[in-house]
């Protein structure tokens, strides 16, 4: 049975910014994750958003790693490689009634630290197509893509030897005196030292070894994704005044790394954390709200809808705000679990990891890698070349001429390259996400067949597991022919 | 016996809807045209309905794993999956040229199977 | 940067494309090339492997992939140049074109260009059909592209939203290959595709037709496993109480066609907001000088046929660099009553002029008028009428009613 010094259930930001931080030490470090690939439940469906610290409390957990992490996170992009943009939000009052909650955040803000907060008048809001009262300008609110940024933590941290394994769903847990056997649907491994890093799957993964005591509350957040000819909608977030409800932050209008707007999210507590439905309700909701932000939002702007599932560990009734639990298990020496870790979740994931790394140093004695390899620069992509790069690719590698997909001119070369990423992760979203490939306005109409077709060709898939997203979402049943020579 | 049949007529994008009586041999009655091109379309419909058949064969060693199939002639209506079971079972053997035969008498209907486009060897 | 000069050039290679270059050659043009982003030309003629193409035009009826050969076999004979696996990446006013391939960047100016793009299917989000985002969902002729070309089995247990003629044909199609057709939904009263389709495709096989229904929400954590449909008010809400179930591991999508023109709409071309295709006169030139339009990426056409004839049009202005000299501005075609849209959108000129246009709804015996400043120019009785049959017909414009400015409804009333 494989050993490991530590093993992190969940490969999302908050498992996959651990096993990051860890991979800079001498250890063997897991990860082991359900899905086809990192970031495929709650980190890939979120706003994308690296929050300032304004939303949480002073001296809540929320409000530190949040404003930590934003600190950090402008470095830590330089390094991994991965875009992030400072385009700032408005936080705007449609009245003077709601100017009083401006003051009252802003004053949150500063408590927790947060610089360069101002409050504007309707008429200096910078937003052409945004009418309101008075705003609340955030400046260290930024963008980032969501999944890129947990791609690039978990790729680069395999370059460093951390073992990921995917479609790896734990399914028991034993305590035993000189640690844990963890079952999984990839074998059984052992490890001293288990970070629960399974979001909504936390409880699931504590009541393995002893009696949880907590709940979750997942709480549905659904998005409208909107075509990137839109794009000139806004240059900031615009955010609504909180709702008093819910512990959330209101249906926001988000610019994307890629171009495109963001509508949502909504907030609906559901019984199955599993329930991802998009909802005809909602989806008439969020365009509606939205164009009460902005009405020049066209109806037929939408190219695609999603919902991502909050991890809270506060009912509805008791307000919907829980703090974030980073601990060790007084019961369960050598369980570290991270719960209830929602939003900030994404902008505080590097401060929570350092926290992680500091609880392991106290059982693991931690030593510096001095062959600790950086991520690679990470090239343009091939639409931002210029024709003189362009053509100097081509001559080196004539798969730079192909183009595979049409609406955001992906070269086969490009597709190939998120394929042969080091987690090793090879369905048909693996490649969206890394290189955009099919994100365009037809949704993958014209280069489905071709990625298709390289995965086969180039990569010896069977055809019966080629997949969208998920271990089990396999696009096709066989051949339409199959002759045997007989 | 009579029997009664409704048929869409396919002519134009009216679309009568045309009733027709055969004694399983013979038109014994037709109503419902609006005009004289349905009658004759109905009476075949009625009486022996074929249609062109048009499918893919498996390609042995070619630029495509398939060439598109089509019947020389209008297949009986009942006889369509018959004859696309033993299609299912053909393979050809690349370069494929259009036109070129792939199955003689298929299903015993006197019809022959020809493909229809081009596949070259890789 | 490889450089080269054309005498025309055509974006596409689909059947509009071919159309066009064999006729700008037919007609004396001298370097014709065509560029195509596939390894082959036809378009998505290969993968249309049922017959009915070609009947108006040349009387008799071929499959897709015969009717692409007899053009390239045309365009061969004819020394057209080609350039595959070669994507357009922009053009400009100087009719400058930017494409890549293999090979490298090319700069090619051409004296005129054919734009014959195509289309692309509309998707899921375009229906806003909400639920879960499981494996399982295409959109028709992708299917049909894995079913006949690349010998791919996309599903056993199969519902198809939408009764264009793609879903139509795929209906029989899969049913040919053994899989289960549960059903065809249509939001419409009526079916959208050719009724020899329905006929053909449906009937033929008893696969049922649910019309003034729509797919409310989607299942499926991994692999799709059911649909709901329900039925549709006159507002095409769905209507509460109506939910009917369907289990399935595959729901095809064929919900129309948007003409691709994002090269078009980065030229700076207009484009008109109906036809979702470019603006043009009637010797199908562009608003943008030496740019002419064709194919489905002009207006979704429903017959090869007529699509090619349209083409060859195109081909030949553009071979013959029919372009006013001095750009008119001409008048307008206005949809009126009964009509969705008219192609083309404004004449220059006096004479001669082909329209095509589509009926708002289905009907019966109708007239169809063309009306300048309250005066008929122009009438005709139609048997019957049908969104999905494109309307054809020639109408003589007098020089005097271009001088006057005013512009042309066209109308169907019953």
């Amino acid at each position: 049975m494989k050993n490991f010094h530590v093993a992190i259930i969940g490969g999302g930001v908050i498992g996959s910014s651990i096993a990051w931080e860890l991979s800079k030490y001498k250890l063997d470090v897991v990860v082991f994750e359900k899905g086809s690939d990192v970031a495929s439940e709650t980190s890939k469906a979120n706003s994308g958003v690296i929050h300032s610290g304004i939303n949480s409390p002073p001296s809540s957990l929320k409000a530190r790693y949040c404003v930590e992490g934003n600190k950090i996170l402008q470095s830590l992009a330089n390094e991994l490689g991965f875009p992030l943009q400072w385009v700032g939000k408005y936080v705007i009052a449609k009245n003077e009634e709601e100017t009083k909650e401006l003051e009252r955040l802003k004053k949150v803000g500063i408590d927790n630290g947060v610089p360069g907060l101002e409050i504007k008048n309707g008429t200096e809001v910078t937003e052409p197509n945004v009418s309101c009262f008075a705003a609340l300008w955030v400046p260290t609110a930024g963008i980032v893509s969501p999944y890129k940024f947990t791609m690039a933590l978990a790729e680069n941290a395999a370059e460093n030897n951390v073992k990921f394994l995917l479609e790896a769903k734990v399914t028991n847990l034993k305590k035993q005196k000189d640690g844990f056997i963890i079952k999984t649907s990839k074998g059984d491994f052992q490890s001293p030292l288990i970070v629960n890093a399974a979001g909504l799957n936390c409880r699931e993964i504590v009541s393995m070894v002893e009696e949880p005591d907590f709940q979750v509350y997942p709480c549905r957040g659904e998005y409208l994704v909107l075509d990137k000819k839109h794009s000139s909608l806004l240059n900031s977030m615009i955010y609504p005044v909180p709702p008093k409800e819910l512990g959330v932050l209101g249906i926001h209008i988000t610019p994307t790394i890629e171009g495109n707007i963001l509508l949502g999210p909504s907030a609906e507590f559901i019984d199955n954390a599993e329930n991802k439905k998009t909802t005809r309700e909602m989806m008439k909701n969020l365009l509606n709200e939205a164009k009460e932000i902005i009405p020049a939002i066209p109806d037929k702007a939408v190219i695609n809808a999603y919902s991502g599932i909050r991890c809270k560990l506060a009912s509805p009734e008791d307000g919907g705000w829980a703090d974030y639990r980073i601990e060790e298990s007084k019961q369960t020496s050598g369980l570290i679990s991270l719960l209830g870790i929602e939003s900030p979740g994404l902008t505080g994931a590097p401060a929570i990891a350092k926290e992680v790394a500091r609880m392991i140093s106290q059982s693991i004695e931690l030593k510096s890698k001095d062959n600790f390899k950086f991520a690679r620069t990470k090239r343009k992509r091939f639409s931002e070349m210029s024709a003189k790069e362009q053509s100097d690719l081509i001559k080196k590698d004539e798969r730079w001429g192909r183009i595979v997909c049409r609406c955001e001119q992906i070269t086969e070369r490009e597709v190939i390259d998120a394929l042969s990423n080091p987690l090793g992760a090879k369905t048909l979203s693996s490649v969206k996400y890394r290189c955009r490939a099919g994100m365009g306005r037809c949704q993958g109409g014209f280069c489905t067949q071709h990625i298709v077709r390289i995965m086969e060709e180039q990569f010896n898939m069977d055809v019966k597991n080629i997949k969208l997203r998920s271990p089990d979402s396999n696009l096709f049943y066989g051949r339409t022919r199959e002759v045997r020579d007989d | 016996m009579t029997e009664e049949k409704e048929i869409t007529c396919i002519v134009c994008p009216i679309g009568c809807k045309i009733l027709v009586k055969t004694d399983g041999k013979h038109i014994k009655n037709l109503d419902g045209n609006k005009c004289k091109r349905g009658i004759d379309y109905a009476e075949h419909e009625a009486l022996d309905p074929r249609r062109m058949l048009t499918t893919s064969v498996f390609v042995d060693g070619g630029e495509w794993p398939l060439v598109s199939v089509k019947s020389t002639k209008p297949v009986p209506k009942e006889k369509i999956f018959n004859v696309l079971k033993e299609i299912r079972k053909t393979k050809v053997n690349a370069p494929v040229k259009s036109g070129q035969r792939i199955l003689n008498n298929v299903a015993n209907t006197d019809i022959n199977i020809v493909a229809t486009k081009i596949v070259k060897k890789l | 940067m490889i450089n080269q000069d054309v005498d025309v050039a055509v974006i596409g290679s689909g059947p509009a494309g071919l159309a066009a270059a064999v006729s700008a050659k037919q007609h004396g043009t001298g370097r014709v090339v065509i560029l195509d982003r596939n390894s082959w030309l036809g378009g998505i003629l290969p993968q249309c492997i049922h017959d009915g193409f070609g009947v108006e035009e040349t009387g008799e009826s071929m499959t897709g992939p015969e009717y692409a050969e007899k053009y390239i076999a045309m365009a061969e004979q004819q020394n057209i140049e080609v350039m595959n696996e070669t994507m357009v990446l922009q053009f400009d006013r100087k009719r400058e074109i930017i494409a890549v391939n293999k090979k490298g960047i090319y700069k090619i100016k051409a004296k005129s260009i054919v734009l014959a793009m195509g289309c692309r299917e509309k998707t899921r989000w375009s229906a806003m059909i909400p639920g879960d985002r499981p494996s399982g969902i295409f959109t028709a002729g992708v299917a049909q592209a894995f079913i006949n070309l690349y010998n791919l089995m996309p599903g056993k247990n199969v519902v198809i939203l939408g009764s264009g003629d793609v879903g139509l044909i795929m209906a029989r199609r899969l049913k040919f290959e053994g899989a289960n057709v549960l059903g065809v939904v249509e939001i419409l009263p009526y079916a959208s595709g050719l009724p020899r389709n329905v006929v053909q495709c449906l009937d033929d096989y008893d696969i049922p037709l649910f019309l003034n229904h729509t797919v409310t929400s989607i299942e499926g954590r991994n692999r799709l496993e059911q649909i709901t449909i329900a039925q549709v008010d006159k507002n095409m809400n769905p209507v509460l109480g109506t939910e009917k179930q369907i289990k399935c591991d595959t729901l095809l999508l064929s919900l129309g066609l948007i003409p691709e023109n994002e090269l078009s709409k980065n030229a700076d071309i207009e484009i008109d907001e109906i036809t979702g295709g470019p603006v043009v006169d009637q010797n199908l030139e562009t608003t943008l000088k030496g740019v002419f339009a064709c194919g489905n990426c002009l207006q979704v056409y429903d017959i090869v046929d007529m699509l090619a004839l349209d083409a060859k049009r195109a081909g030949k202005n553009a071979a013959k660099l029919t372009t006013t000299k001095k750009r008119k501005t001409g008048i307008q075609f206005v949809p009126g009553a009964g009509v969705r849209y008219v192609v083309p959108q404004k004449v220059t000129e006096g004479g001669t002029t082909q329209l095509t246009l589509r009926a708002e709804k289905p009907g019966e015996v109708s007239t169809l008028r063309v009306i300048v400043n309250d005066k008929e120019l122009f009438k005709k009785k139609l048997p019957w009428v049908n969104p999905a049959n494109m309307i054809k017909v020639d109408v003589d414009i007098p020089s005097e009613v271009i001088k006057s400015g005013q512009s042309l409804e066209v109308t169907i009333n019953d």
